[in-house]
């Protein structure tokens, strides 16, 4: 099984060799692409199913290592990553047709993408926290081109704020690093044990609380603003709305979690400390109505189409670390459960906001009007992203939403609660009004095409099935998965 | 005072130079002395306490911070043709002083929890660490210059790399080897996105790029 754990790590870099030697036109380039991305996928959810089946990989001498709580995020990177990457292919496309970027830029785009799900993977998989820290920080270089693909002013800008305030935060994070290397050697007393979360998490007891306690607080700098946690989340509006759509996707969907996964690792162990987990959660609580408050505030007022989904990133990272600052073991399934339903939704959300740019031109939703009547099916899609992210029933969304709330009134925590329903209750109406705009009435500015072509709603299609799903089935083993990985983090 | 005294106090004068100077050169040439200071300290206490480790650190140093990342960070102020940053914000020669206060205050409270775990125990050159990591953030908060806030990238780099020096020498060559790869690349990106930055707005100052806004 080691050999798994390699396979799904060299995968990608070998396509983005591939995709980066190929000659020729952008067709070619995306077969290539995506036939990489499945076989990527392909054999990540062969290791995610020996996970559920209880088994714990290891790779590397220990270094690498999934386990459950690891897998609930690979899979994500399987999934969602999948689905987009076979939509950045159509939308690559239209932006070399419409003369907006070249074909080597198509060409560096699909290169990178790659890149950027190893880097993913690897901070997934790093059982080595110094390999995961240079993992989340390798995901930013490899994405800031994804981001700034366009010439012009805002991409550059968009891509220079990206890369400045993401270092700075992940510095603290490297003294997160070296702080928890050195207070656990003074126990562990063994250099290469020390650095792996499996030995850390078995002496968390033995760790100075002192130190322990100022750890988890840079890790949240660190890694909270890497997942776009407030006070620290303005880096994200501007890239998730300046990049292409499905890298936008992608790193709202996808990447924003991988950097909560490390939050959580850290989590893990200061809470199973002699620190507790009384401490964790209070920051957590704190941080996440912060953080569901502010993105409320600026979805109130946003035109844009894609600025108001990156807002609705941090509103839902927010409600991801609710879900922790609720903590114990329904808290925590319910954190993990909207990891998941968030990312589905978002990776539609924005693959979906590329149609609708490419169909008005703009991205400015007081210009569109109508999407009922010119592309029904896009229309469709659109109307089930803005359900499930406003949390309606039947929809994955309200599912983990529900969960959370419902944790949040079992461990008393009423107050919690009722500011975190007030927010919701904010993006609810800001968010419809919005979307009436959008998809009733009559265009009010130009209307540059009619439906997009189906290959590229196809994906789409898929992504929305899967939100509808995941609202009213329950699935045996994603259930065992999560609730194996709260065990984990609770230390059960 | 001893050595290591000495050269970490060096170090904290650098970063305040690194920090202050306002010719793009100078600058980029006090951050290449600072990272011989980082280099002779990781020498003197490779010596002072068997820790064989830090020479192969100082080596690396050597060839990666005190030579290739000057040179990235020259070869586009030559491409350029930027000589010295333009005066930006208010209290331009204050904000060094101020922000080496607060640097100072802030490692001085803290370094105690890290000098508690730290595998060689020294106090100078641990508040030094924390200090010009500070200096870096303060850097990259006070300046607009693109380039200064690559300069304030590496000096907060050496900070920790000295930190790491200090509390984890023994740590599993890996760590070192991620730090830098990532370091470097991130010198690489940052100065092409800043020659981009300067195509495009026609100057370095960042404040000046508020096309991204609400």
């Amino acid at each position: 099984m080691e050999s798994l754990l390699i396979t799904i790590l060299a995968i990608p870099l070998i396509v983005a060799a591939i995709v980066w030697m190929t000659p020729g036109n952008i067709k070619v380039m995306g077969s290539l692409h995506v036939l990489g991305s499945i076989a990527y996928s392909v054999m990540a959810i062969k290791a995610i199913l020996a996970v559920v089946h209880g088994e714990v990989l290891f790779a590397f001498d220990d270094m690498l290592f999934l386990d459950s709580l690891g897998g609930v995020f690979l899979s994500l990177i399987a999934v969602t990553g999948l689905l987009i990457n076979i939509y950045s292919v159509k939308y690559m496309e239209w932006e070399v047709k419409k003369g907006d970027i070249t074909q080597k830029d198509a060409k560096l785009f699909f290169a990178l993408s790659h890149i950027f799900v190893f880097t993913m993977s690897l901070s997934v998989v790093a059982n080595n926290m110094a390999i995961m820290w240079a993992a989340v920080e390798a995901t930013t270089l490899s994405s800031v081109f994804m981001v700034a693909l366009h010439s012009g002013k805002r991409s550059t800008e968009s891509g220079w704020k990206y890369i400045v305030i993401c270092s700075i935060g992940l510095a603290f994070a490297l003294y997160a690093t070296v702080l928890l290397y050195s207070a656990g050697f003074s126990v562990i007393k063994d250099a290469h044990s020390t650095m792996l979360w499996t030995t850390l998490i078995a002496h968390a007891k033995e760790i100075d609380p002192d130190a322990l306690k100022l750890i988890f607080i840079f890790a949240l700098i660190g890694f909270g603003t890497k997942a776009g946690l407030a006070p620290t989340h303005t880096w994200l509006p501007d890239v998730h709305s300046e990049g292409p759509s499905p890298a936008s996707a992608m790193l709202s969907a996808v990447l924003l979690k991988c950097a909560l996964l490390a939050i959580v690792r850290y989590y893990a162990i200061v809470g199973n400390s002699m620190v507790g987990f009384e401490y964790v959660q209070m920051l957590m609580l704190i941080i996440s109505i912060l953080t569901i408050f502010i993105a409320a505030l600026f979805i109130l007022r946003q035109h844009d189409i894609k600025r108001m989904f990156a807002y609705h990133s941090v509103e839902h990272i927010g409600i991801i670390a609710f879900g922790f600052g609720i903590g114990g073991p329904f808290g925590i399934f319910a954190a993990l459960f909207h990891s998941m339903s968030h990312s589905i939704t978002k990776a539609l959300a924005f693959c979906v906001s590329g149609n609708i740019i490419k169909i008005y031109g703009t991205r400015d939703m007081t210009k569109m009007g109508g999407l009922v009547k010119i592309a029904p099916i896009t229309a469709v899609l659109f109307g089930i992203a803005i359900c499930s992210l406003v949390g309606i029933p039947l929809f994955a969304i309200f599912v983990s939403e529900f969960l959370a709330i419902k944790a949040a009134i079992t461990s008393g925590q009423y107050v919690a609660v009722a500011l975190f329903i007030v927010g919701l209750a904010i993006i609810f109406v800001g968010v419809f009004s919005h979307f009436n705009a959008v998809m009733f009435g009559k265009p009010k500015g130009d209307v540059l095409c009619k439906e997009v072509e189906w290959s590229a709603n196809l994906p789409l299609i898929i992504l929305a099935g899967l939100i509808v799903f995941f609202g009213i089935y329950s699935i045996d083993s994603w259930v065992t998965l999560l609730n194996n990985a709260s065990k984990i983090v609770v230390g059960v | 005072m001893d050595l290591l005294t000495i050269l970490s106090t060096c170090m904290i004068i650098t970063s305040l130079a690194v920090f202050g100077l306002r010719n793009y050169k100078a600058s980029i040439f006090s951050y290449s002395i600072q990272t011989t200071l980082l280099v002779l300290i990781f020498l003197t206490l490779s010596n002072a306490h068997e820790a064989h480790q830090l020479f192969g650190w100082a080596m690396v140093a050597i060839v990666t911070k005190v030579i290739l990342v000057p040179f990235i960070i020259f070869r586009l102020v030559k491409k350029l043709g930027v000589v010295s940053e333009v005066e930006p914000v208010a209290g331009f020669f204050v904000s060094p002083i101020i922000a080496m206060g607060f640097s100072l205050a802030i490692a001085m409270s803290i370094y105690p929890i890290y000098l508690k775990f730290s595998l060689i125990q020294e106090h100078i050159p641990l508040i030094a660490s924390i200090t010009i990591f500070m200096m870096g953030i303060f850097g990259f908060i006070l300046r607009k210059s693109a380039i200064k806030q690559i300069l304030a990238f590496c000096m907060f780099e050496n900070g920790i790399h000295l930190s790491l020096a200090l509390m984890a020498y023994n740590s599993p060559e890996i760590v070192e080897v991620g730090v830098l790869t990532d370091a470097i690349f991130a010198v690489l990106i940052m100065s092409v996105l800043a020659s981009r930055f300067y195509k495009y707005f026609g100057s370095l100052d960042v404040s000046k790029a508020n096309t991204l806004k609400g």
